[in-house]
């Protein structure tokens, strides 16, 4: 995708997704599940996430500053409002897994002036990191602030001699001046998807999966291939009636767990979460 | 095959396939330390060497005594990252964030190099040669020793490293290994023992309605976090179990439950006795209780267990009515109740529970029997450690050796290891790290990371038989001035002892030689060899047990009612068990520093937590630099408003104030240990860490907390968090 193939088809790249069928025909759309009734709150998957995709450890001053470099992180809410707020949690605290939502429409494609962060055939929310130029206009329009702006040349120093040895050399180690954010780990993603290719295949359910979803205890994360129809991860969608190209959901019945974070913004989110539940008889 | 010829190197390749990952992962790193690039040719590689591809060998996680079975993934001679191994009954190819930053722990720019020596010049470097010179002076063949003059300091150890540890003190006619753990929880298992018949039960946690956990946090930091978690995954699905928590402060596994209680610190046994009482008038549970029991429980009925712990009285019939509803129930206990002067009362009362509702045998049973006693875990006790100080303060102790253990960070103000340490006359420290006791040390000698050495670990929670985890290098040696607890005490050994070490050229040798020759138990008919290489490749041999009756009695307790809090230290004082730093052993991992403690969300720092409502009306706000004051002594910290604490209790997180321990753990924060004050369960002598009282002073200092929750903890009116009651969905529906 050149520049001017980009300015040039402006509309047709921001408008034509998501619809109705989209990924019918293709091979591969990647999607996942949170269970927040099974989420615990252990804080296993942002430290795998660490591990495996090169994040820098910023240090107590500059995340003070809100320059965490996180790509999913634990928020932990109190409740509805403030109103509550001198009360006992007594339903307990709740945890939500938050990385990027890989939206189908999402808002910070269009504001990128330079192309850097754009789609994939595989209904990937990608950075370009060596097209980036740090214009952050994407953190600004991401509604669930999961963009990660490398304010300071991390490669210098976030790996003391021998720490950097442990970077995983299937993923960029990013500089100063770049934006950043989950990936679904792509680059796991990629390397299953090329072998599948060369053994004339498509990839079977669970073969490949994202660092969190795999390291989970309680398997609170279930990723996989959207496009298969058989895969787990598209049965559950199905089976919470969640619909990938609405940006509201009918549900036939009460009790279907299945939502999308602040889905009326348009977003069509490809993360699905299930409503947290609690014996209210207790 | 003779093996004593060949160098370190040269005897991993005779391994096989897992070995290989050893040898493997050796290619071109000698290059680190010397920095010197060698470049590995690749024209006539092995099978399975691709350059580009990773590949995973079976180990296991030392990073708690969990016994988790994980997979490092190796590539380029480096291992990269760890999984959880499907093959492990315990982690079930899980790994929690403990784990995964296992590789901080192995790749941390603070580890030991070299070997240093306490002379006169003060700590300096020196050689292996004279590290072993100066161990042969003190403790080889003509070593005057004998008996207590010796003593061996641990935190918990199992497997191989005990047996060879055990084995190395009898060549002194000793016993005397003392194991150490600052969160020991002898305690509730001497309740457990006394009370089920059981020091630590199987749990069947998925197998129960409702569970009702007294303050244990067992999916954050109980006996073992991954399994548990993995059971309570199941749990949770249809039909749906539930679970009540009630404790002073929210742990991790109280965030997670359908009904959080903030009890009254040191009341937890009246609540479960007012608990008892309520379903002892049901028949169904009185018969064959004995009279003691029906004695005992007869004063605590609901009004009166209200006003001590602060539970409203429809909250204990509530609780009561939900156990007598939902059979079968599961009762733990955890270190909020354990951790009082009459800390085992407190924790025999809970496990009472579990008798009256007849659990036993079916949410609760025995572990298997152990085929091989002498490698399971021996678990530390503070206990252990005060009579070792006591020994040492009398000049006693000639000779100290201290592993996987840090007293003088972790033991509290009043018993003074450090002083203890200056009567010995010959302290050594096997660490990976300076802490702050190998800091009072003689020698201190440079291990092996986790991720480097072999060895075997057996867990103390083993869910399903016996399995005897195996550890094994991911890659050769960063550092190769750096050795091998094993090996170290094994060339010791054979100094003391050649006619039975001799045949060890290392403790390799010496694992492999145990392991195989412990064949005839597995029931394999495998050679010895194809044995040991799919012992290496699963990271595991597993024994098939079966669970084990619970033989439970009903001896009779006394329940004294805890003091009420005094004028001049009003608060009471939980320091709470981070699930990734523990006693603080962890603090020098930077992933886990910047990974904010779930519930607070706070980063790289100390804080205290207060409930908004006594801040209100103390006017304390976030940020504000309190003073917490024991009878004992007294640290600063910023304040943290947090509701899910008992409104008279302020805590503070264990872990952090260390002043040694790299740079990524000194400096950061404060440690509450050393505030704690001595007060003992009576029945055990182990210290009552829950049983401290403070007053909290401001200091008129301010600070912005680091944080990673934004300015509001609520969801205003989005929907981020939804929740629905659970008796609106249908999860057998689900998928």
């Amino acid at each position: 995708m050149s520049l001017s193939n980009l300015i040039q088809n402006w509309n047709s790249f921001r408008t034509r997704r998501p619809y109705e069928g989209q990924y019918d025909e293709a091979p591969y759309k990647w999607a996942m599940v949170i269970d927040l009734d099974s989420c615990i709150g252990c804080n296993a998957c942002t430290v795998a996430c660490y591990a495996e995709n090169n994040l820098p450890v910023v240090g107590k001053e500059r995340f003070g500053k809100g320059q965490a470099m996180h790509w999913i992180r634990i928020e932990r809410y109190w409740g509805a409002d403030e109103a509550k707020a001198t009360e006992f949690p007594e339903r307990g605290a709740e945890y939500l897994p938050m990385l990027c939502q890989q939206c189908e429409a999402a808002p910070c494609e269009p504001v990128c002036p330079v192309g850097a962060t754009h789609h994939s055939p595989d209904g990937l929310n990608t950075q370009v990191y060596n097209r980036c130029v740090g214009s952050r206009y994407c953190s600004a329009n991401c509604p669930y602030k999961v963009r990660y702006f490398n304010w300071w040349n991390y490669p210098d120093q976030a790996w003391p001699n021998p720490l950097e040895l442990q970077l995983n050399p299937d993923v960029t180690v990013r500089s100063k001046g770049v934006m950043e954010k989950c990936t679904f780990c792509v680059q796991r993603l990629r390397a299953g998807m090329d072998k599948a290719k060369t053994e004339g295949r498509i990839l079977a359910d669970g073969e490949v999966l994202t660092a969190c979803a795999q390291a989970c205890p309680t398997s609170a994360i279930t990723f996989g291939n959207w496009a298969d129809k058989k895969s787990k991860v598209a049965r559950m969608w199905k089976n919470q009636q969640v619909n990938l190209a609405k940006n509201s959901q009918e549900k036939s019945e009460e009790g279907i767990r299945g939502y999308r974070i602040l889905e009326d913004l348009n977003t069509y989110p490809s993360i699905v979460y299930l409503e947290r539940l609690r014996n209210l008889e207790a | 095959m003779t093996m004593s010829n060949l160098d370190r190197r040269d005897f991993l390749k005779v391994l096989g396939i897992s070995g290989a990952a050893a040898t493997l992962a050796g290619c071109g790193h000698t290059s680190i330390e010397s920095g010197v690039e060698e470049v590995m040719s690749y024209v006539n590689p092995q099978d399975f060497v691709v350059p580009g591809i990773g590949v995973f060998y079976a180990s296991t996680c030392a990073q708690c005594g969990s016994g988790c079975g994980i997979m490092g993934k190796v590539r380029e001679g480096r291992v990269l990252k760890l999984e959880g191994n499907p093959e492990s009954g315990i982690s079930g190819g899980k790994i929690c964030g403990l784990g995964q930053a296992g590789v901080q722990a192995h790749y941390n720019p603070d580890r030991l190099r070299t070997p240093l020596y306490q002379g006169e010049g003060g700590l300096t470097p020196v050689s292996w040669e004279k590290a072993y010179q100066i161990l042969e002076e003190r403790l080889g063949p003509k070593s005057p020793l004998k008996g207590e003059q010796i003593a061996f300091l641990t935190g918990g150890v199992s497997g191989h490293q005990r047996v060879l540890l055990e084995n190395f003190l009898e060549t002194f006619d000793s016993t005397h290994h003392v194991a150490y753990d600052a969160l020991s929880t002898a305690t509730g298992r001497a309740a457990s023992k006394a009370i089920l018949g059981a020091e630590q039960p199987l749990w069947n946690i998925h197998k129960a309605r409702l569970i009702v956990s007294f303050g244990n946090d067992f999916l954050g930091n109980g006996v073992s976090p991954v399994y548990m978690a993995r059971q309570y995954a199941l749990f949770r699905k249809a039909p749906r179990g539930t679970l009540i928590q009630i404790e002073p402060r929210m742990t991790l596994t109280g965030g997670n439950a359908d009904r959080w209680y903030p009890i009254k610190p040191g009341t937890e046994g009246i609540l479960a006795l007012g608990i008892a009482h309520d379903l002892l008038q049901h028949e169904e549970f009185s018969k064959g209780v004995p009279q003691e029991v029906l004695d005992l429980v007869k004063n605590y009925d609901r009004d009166a267990v209200s006003d001590i712990t602060g539970i409203g009285s429809d909250a204990v019939r509530l609780i009561a009515a939900q156990l007598w509803n939902n059979s079968p129930s599961l009762v733990i206990a955890g270190p909020s109740v354990e951790g009082h002067s009459y800390g085992f009362s407190n924790a025999a009362a809970v496990q009472l529970l579990n008798v009256i509702l007849g659990n036993r045998g079916k949410t609760m049973e025995g572990q298997s029997e152990h085929p091989f006693p002498q490698l399971a875990p021996v678990l530390g006790s503070y206990q252990a450690l005060a009579d070792l100080n006591q020994k040492m303060a009398a000049g006693q102790t000639q000779a100290l050796l201290i592993y996987g253990t840090n007293p003088v960070f972790t033991a509290p103000s009043p018993l003074p290891f450090a002083e203890s340490m200056s009567k010995v006359p010959f302290k050594v420290a096997f660490v990976t790290h300076m802490d702050e006791t190998a800091g009072h040390c003689d020698l201190i000698l440079p291990l092996l990371s986790a991720l480097e050495d072999f060895g075997s670990h057996v867990a103390e929670y083993q869910p399903d038989g016996v399995e005897v985890m195996l550890q094994q290098p991911l890659m050769e040696k960063l550092y190769p001035e750096s050795k091998g607890y094993g090996d170290i005490l094994l060339s010791v050994l054979k100094k003391r002892k050649p006619e039975v070490y001799a045949g060890f050229p290392d403790y390799y040798s010496y694992l492999k030689t145990a392991v195989v020759k412990a064949k005839p138990v597995f029931k394999v008919s495998d050679s010895d060899d194809h044995f040991w290489e799919d012992a290496l490749r699963n990271g595991l041999v597993k024994w098939d047990g079966k669970p084990t009756p619970l033989e439970s009695k009903l001896p009779v307790l006394t329940m004294p009612k805890p003091a009420e809090l005094a004028t001049d230290y009003p608060f009471y004082f939980v320091p709470s068990i981070r699930p990734d730093m523990r006693d603080g052993r962890h603090a020098y991992l930077p992933w886990l520093q910047e990974s904010p403690e779930t519930m607070t969300t706070v980063v790289w720092d100390s804080w205290v937590e207060m409930h908004p409502k006594m801040a209100e009306a103390m006017q304390i706000k976030e940020g504000d630099i309190l003073q917490i004051q024991s009878a004992t002594g007294s640290v600063r910290a910023k304040a943290y408003l947090f509701p899910g604490i008992q409104p008279d209790t302020v805590s503070m997180p264990l872990g952090q104030g260390h002043t040694q321990l790299g740079r990524f753990a000194t400096g950061v924060g404060v440690n509450p240990y050393k505030i704690l004050d001595p007060i003992f369960d009576v029945h055990t002598g182990e210290l009552a860490m829950h049983a401290t009282r403070v007053a909290v002073r401001k200091t008129g200092e301010h600070q912005m907390i680091v944080k990673d929750e934004g300015p509001t903890a609520f969801q205003g009116g989005q929907k981020l968090v939804a929740t629905l009651s659970a008796d609106q969905t249908k999860l057998s529906k689900e998928i």
